[in-house]
């Protein structure tokens, strides 16, 4: 609340912009109230008497238009007759009858709007490969693709092709193939869990028994010296590599 | 072709005994940090430019001039500073009135192991001037092209670009560091030991003692070894397919080039010598993956807003890629 003395300031000071403005406008009624009658010139109006001649449609050709896709507003018609265009042109006369139909009320047409908008959203996502735990700040993985494995444990027979490997005197083949036997025979014994991208010092770790461990650790150097070094491997020393195979698989249970 | 094995093995001895010298050595001084002196070293048998990068006070420039000071070499340092000139860093064509011609004078980039401290303080121009001396190991200036001696090495150190009067390094440059190193805090055990060896001024003591184990002859012999070193193909292949994953990852915006396949080979033969071996195995690979990938990738905007790191989408990539066996 402004003191009564500002509120009478301010009403004193609005009062010459008021009188100002009266003045202008009085100003521009002065030349009608001031200036000499004028004078009306009256003009006599002529009769047309010319004879008219009533013109009609032609109802036959309306009817021609009518049956002219290019003059039927209501609904568009897809330029080609295809099955594609024809379900489009379906849908969307489906959709704009769902929108604007008296039954539907207001609420139900945003609804559907809405949904029509969301699963266009979706589709744009999914196809630009958005990831969609963006919107929750939970996204932690990334979905690699997958490399695939070239060779699965689970499908090799290896019983098979390490007696192939060793008639073909390929030892280095075969230290490679009994070194994945192990790791099979420790995955269905359930000591170990076998992920083709977990290392070899992975599967170390994760065996529990300490003798187990110790073992395999002889193995795993072993299998990387004669497969990733490509040290020299002849019959008599796979005798032995083939022999430390043989015991720690027994001891597998 | 399976059967086919490998009779000519590198003997490492030399290697594996100036590997421990410089440990021990290093290790004197540097309390924990065993990662950092790991690749230190990897760096400098891999003939590679080594970025440090931490915190003020994790002990990056000591970690530097420590391991400079372990070889025999001409030592030469650099504190880039936001006014810095790319003259001041390679070098000026001074005129001489008595011969009445132009001479060149070298900058301090001439020597063996360059230490360049806080190098993202100085702006883009002078970063360019490092271009050709690390990749070519060259200068030219007007015109003249002057090679830089052997060994050549840049160790640099930087904190990390959120902090104030940084400036990103450019992607180009960056690619020409082999690893980028993080250092870490200390633990409490570790910090404790720190403050009770400066209590007792041994480290003072310890700084100067330090002497040089590796002689420049010695460096070259142990880069000639490493790069013998087998790669079984499989293996090159695996390192390929982690490289060329970043360049396809929805979660990068830039991937790793060329010259970040060949720096995961050579950094993981560097890293097989270290330990004895004279052949690589994935998980040589695994190992120096972040430290030569994570600097060169760059997060696509959306996974940066979530708070990853590129070390966790190198992670990522590798934890995806089947082991070659």
């Amino acid at each position: 609340m402004k003191p009564p003395s500002i509120a009478k300031k301010n009403t004193s000071m609005l009062k010459y912009p008021v009188i100002l403005l009266l003045f202008f406008l009085t100003l521009q009624s002065i030349p009608v109230q001031a200036g000499q009658p004028i004078a009306l010139k009256t003009e006599q109006l002529k009769n047309d008497s010319s004879k008219l001649q009533l013109r009609h449609f032609d109802t036959l050709k309306i009817d021609t238009y009518r049956q002219q896709p290019d003059f039927r507003y209501d609904q568009t018609i897809p330029v080609d007759d295809s099955l594609w265009n024809k379900f489009w042109a379906w849908f969307w006369r489906q959709f704009s009858g769902i929108a604007t139909a008296n039954y539907s009320g207001s609420m139900f047409r945003y609804i559907i709007i809405a949904v029509f908008i969301a699963l266009i959203v979706f589709v744009v996502m999914k196809f630009t490969g958005v990831d969609f735990n963006i919107f929750t700040g939970k996204s932690k993985t990334i979905a690699v693709p997958y490399v695939a494995a070239s060779d699965n444990i689970h499908e090799i027979d290896f019983n098979t092709e390490i007696d192939k490997a060793i008639l073909t005197s390929n030892y280095r083949m075969a230290v490679r193939l009994m070194y994945l036997r192990s790791l099979k025979k420790l995955n269905n014994s359930n000591l170990i869990n076998w992920q083709p991208e977990k290392t070899n010092q992975t599967y170390i770790k994760e065996l529990t028994d300490p003798y187990q461990r110790e073992q395999f650790s002889l193995l795993t150097t072993q299998f990387e010296y004669i497969w990733y070094g490509e040290f020299f491997i002849d019959q008599e020393n796979f005798k032995e590599v083939k022999n430390s195979y043989d015991q720690f698989n027994t001891g597998i249970r | 072709m399976e059967a086919e094995t490998s009779n000519q093995r590198t003997d490492l001895t030399q290697l594996n005994l100036a590997v421990e010298q410089i440990r021990e050595s290093i290790g004197h001084i540097i309390v924990g940090q065993k990662d950092t002196i790991e690749f230190l070293i990897a760096g400098i048998l891999a003939d590679g430019h080594l970025l440090l990068e931490g915190v003020p006070g994790v002990a990056k420039t000591l970690s530097a001039k420590l391991i400079a000071k372990s070889i025999n070499a001409v030592f030469s340092r650099i504190q880039f500073t936001p006014d810095l000139m790319p003259s001041d860093v390679l070098g000026t064509s001074v005129f001489d009135p008595r011969t009445a011609s132009f001479a060149y004078r070298k900058g301090p980039v001439f020597g063996n192991i360059i230490l360049i401290d806080e190098i993202n303080r100085a702006p883009a121009k002078t970063q360019s001037a490092l271009f050709e001396v690390m990749e070519e190991r060259q200068i030219t200036v007007d015109g003249q092209t002057y090679p830089m001696d052997e060994p050549f090495m840049v160790l640099a150190t930087q904190n990390p670009v959120e902090h104030e009067g940084t400036y990103r390094l450019p992607e180009a440059q960056l690619d020409r560091f082999l690893f980028k190193i993080e250092i870490q805090y200390p633990t409490l055990e570790e910090e404790i030991i720190i403050l009770s060896r400066q209590h007792q001024h041994k480290l003072e003591n310890e700084l100067k003692e330090i002497k040089p184990v590796l002689s420049i002859d010695q460096i070259k012999t142990c880069r000639t070894m490493i790069k013998a070193l087998h790669v079984e193909p499989k293996l090159i292949e695996y390192a390929a397919k982690i490289v060329h994953e970043t360049r396809n990852n929805k979660s990068l915006y830039l991937g790793a080039s060329p010259r970040a396949s060949l720096a995961l080979i050579n950094g993981a033969k560097a890293i097989a010598a270290m330990q004895g071996r004279d052949f690589v195995t994935p998980e040589d690979i695994i190992k120096v993956a972040a430290p030569v990938l994570a600097h060169r990738i760059m997060l696509s905007p959306d996974k940066e807003m979530e708070g990853l790191t590129t070390a966790d989408i190198v992670a990522q990539i590798i934890q995806k890629i089947e082991i070659p066996r």
